[in-house]
């Protein structure tokens, strides 16, 4: 009985947020064109952050540079994508090792593939350094790992366009193809927190010391989750260009960066269902703010530029004052269920223990 | 069972020779020969601050020493990690308990036998025999932040039981309990070791909780080997008496 009961439970936090996803969608595919853009982009948000949270919510790990591999995917997606022709015109000076990159073509689907992979290779060759670093200098390491992905597309001019735009991508990703993406990502991120490398994992995440002394191999498992993590942040960059059909080096750098990180701390960054919510909340916010920025609430007056991204600051601040672990803290979405039986006999007995422990204290000292 | 059967054909000695630590000058453990032996109890004593959790952070592998060698058997451990010791069964705990915070109970017991290498299905089965044989079913599920300072103390031992330990390296396990509580621990701890022949080094720094539980006592006093041998011996020594009562008269 126990075991039915814990079951449940378990599917019951991808399910819920998976739901919540098909909420968005559906609102998007009900209301008119901003409706559909701001959702099919908050749920491209969502796949984004739920990558960021495979790596971050187990290890207690924040990366500053996983916008890089969005990057990586989004770019992967354009080679693969643009018509062979445009892309002959865009690509003039291709130096001749990658001249076969004008005539790649893939079905989005293979592309979409293809930008996990290629994202999943940058997490292995990054992957050493997130194993032996941690807390502040992982977090320099993974910011400076985005100043030299945006460095190089930005410089390598004739292979990326530099600051030009990539442009001609076909329109592909649909709201419904990036909810089935979302919906992968939320139960892939589910069983990686589930299975062995995650739950040992989370316990480093607790306690480095205490873990290396239970034998736990630290550094593999950050490796593993973080390749993992990229894979599906490369995902998310490859329905980013499918949608937006062009985009520009500076879509990939600190603006993206700090609103994935906005929304993963509001949300929790030590829980999925943080994550997600985060992602759709922060999402809606932003274009509430994009409303009031033009001037749509104060009778068409537009607020000077960066007003939006000061609230958005603001509430980041908020958040880290008032409740640093986020809305979700370390708890999953679950639906409200009445306590098991014998619940209250364990809480008594937990009641009861102190009291009587605290003058032995006393006694012997620590 | 397999396990405690293979063991017992061939007893095993945790050795460490001559071993020393130093920070900065101050020489932590100077010097220090000791050994456990499976299915033995030894209770390392002394005043605070004399070495004892840096002699346990030397054999654990937390510490790496500035001299001496340490030894499972044949095999040198000397330049071995803590996770490598762990593999190899020499398992400890802290002195401050350090479980991990937000994980349950269960959780806690399942990651330190994955740690171990168990695979899945046998970590669970771990899981759940050792919960049962140290009575922490009733909160397998329940954080383990939220516990009682007592059942913190039992999860970290469960914890390292789940490691599979050939030798168990225990930091004050019943620190903060009673004379009465404390006996009555180490006396079960006791039972988890026998069963599993292993060997247990059990830092204290009661003398009279660690008299009727150990199998024999060493003695350390800043850094150094004060005597070593069995309780009732050990207990009459001039030098014991002098660090341990001395001061009070
Ligand atoms: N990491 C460290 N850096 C510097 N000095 C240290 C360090 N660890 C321990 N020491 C010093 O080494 C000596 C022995 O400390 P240790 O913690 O081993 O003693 P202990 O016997 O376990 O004491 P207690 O009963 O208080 O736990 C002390 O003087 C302590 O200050
Ligand atoms: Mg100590």
């Amino acid at each position: 009985m126990k075991k039915l009961g814990s079951v449940t439970g378990v599917l019951q936090t991808p399910v819920l947020l998976i739901a919540l996803v098909l909420l968005a969608a559906l609102v998007g595919v009900g209301g008119d064109v901003t409706v559909a853009r701001v959702a099919t982009l908050a749920i491209v948000s969502v796949v984004f952050v739920t990558g960021l949270s495979i790596f971050s919510g187990s290890s207690g790990v924040m990366s500053f540079g996983h916008v890089a591999f969005m990057a990586v995917g989004a770019y992967t997606t354009a080679y693969l994508t643009i018509p062979v022709n445009l892309k002959a015109a865009l690509f003039t000076n291709l130096p001749g090792w990658l001249s076969w990159l004008v005539d790649a073509h893939a079905s989005f689907l293979v592309a979409l593939l293809v930008s996990g992979v290629a994202a999943a290779v940058l997490g292995v060759v990054t992957s050493p350094i997130v194993a032996r670093l941690s807390g502040l200098q992982s977090g320099i390491a993974t910011l400076a790992l985005l100043l030299i992905v945006y460095n190089v597309l930005n410089s390598w001019t004739d292979v990326t366009r530099g600051s030009s735009s990539m442009i001609g991508i076909p329109r592909n990703t649909t709201i419904w193809l990036a909810f089935a993406v979302a919906a992968g990502s939320i139960a892939a991120a589910w069983a990686y927190r589930r299975s062995r490398s995650g739950l040992q994992l989370q316990a480093s995440r607790e306690d480095y010391w205490a873990a290396q002394a239970s034998g736990i191999a630290v550094g593999r498992h950050r490796a593993l989750s973080w390749i993992l993590s990229a894979f599906v942040c490369g995902l998310a960059g490859s329905l980013y260009a499918g949608y937006l059909t062009s985009f520009n080096v500076n879509s990939f750098f600190l603006t993206a960066t700090f609103a994935f990180i906005v929304m993963i701390v509001l949300g929790g960054y030590l829980s999925l269902s943080g994550a997600v919510i985060g992602a759709l909340v922060v999402s809606g916010l932003q274009e509430l703010l994009r409303r009031l920025q033009d001037g749509q609430f104060t009778g068409g007056s537009a607020l000077p530029a960066g007003v939006a991204d000061l609230i958005l600051a603001a509430v980041l601040l908020l958040t880290l004052i008032k409740a640093p672990l986020g809305l979700m803290g370390v708890r999953e979405l679950v639906l409200p269920r009445r306590r098991r039986r014998a619940a209250p006999d364990d809480d008594a007995t937990e009641a009861v223990t102190p009291a009587a422990e605290a003058p032995t204290q006393a006694a012997r000292g620590a | 069972m397999t396990d405690t059967a293979q063991l017992s054909r061939r007893p095993s000695v945790l050795r460490m020779a001559d071993g020393g630590i130093h920070f900065d000058g101050v020489k932590a453990v100077d010097g220090v020969t000791l050994e456990v032996r499976s299915g033995e109890v030894l209770g390392l004593i002394g005043p605070n601050g004399s070495g004892k959790t840096s002699t346990l952070n030397l054999l654990s592998g937390m510490l790496r020493a500035t001299s001496g060698r340490i030894h499972l058997d044949d095999d040198d451990l000397t330049r071995s990690s803590m996770r490598q010791r762990v593999q190899r069964g020499v398992v400890r705990t802290f002195q401050s308990g350090r479980v991990f915070g937000r994980l349950t109970v269960a959780e806690n017991v399942e990651a330190a036998a994955l740690g171990a290498g168990s695979r899945r299905g046998p970590a669970r089965r771990l899981r759940d025999e050792i919960l049962d044989e140290l009575n922490l079913g009733a909160v397998a599920d329940t954080r383990a932040d939220s516990l009682t300072a007592g059942r913190i103390r039992t999860t970290a031992i469960a914890r390292a039981l789940a490691a599979k330990p050939r030798f168990l390296l225990l930091d004050e396990p019943a620190a903060g309990q009673n004379e009465t509580e404390a006996v009555e621990l180490i006396t079960s701890i006791r039972g988890f070791a026998r069963r599993r022949d292993c060997g247990v080094l059990l830092v204290e720094h009661d003398m009279s909780v660690v008299m009727g539980t150990c199998d024999r006592l060493h003695v350390l006093d800043s850094g150094r080997t004060v005597v070593e041998g069995e309780p009732a011996t050990v207990r009459k020594d001039p030098r014991v008496i002098e660090i341990y009562f001395g001061k009070r008269h």
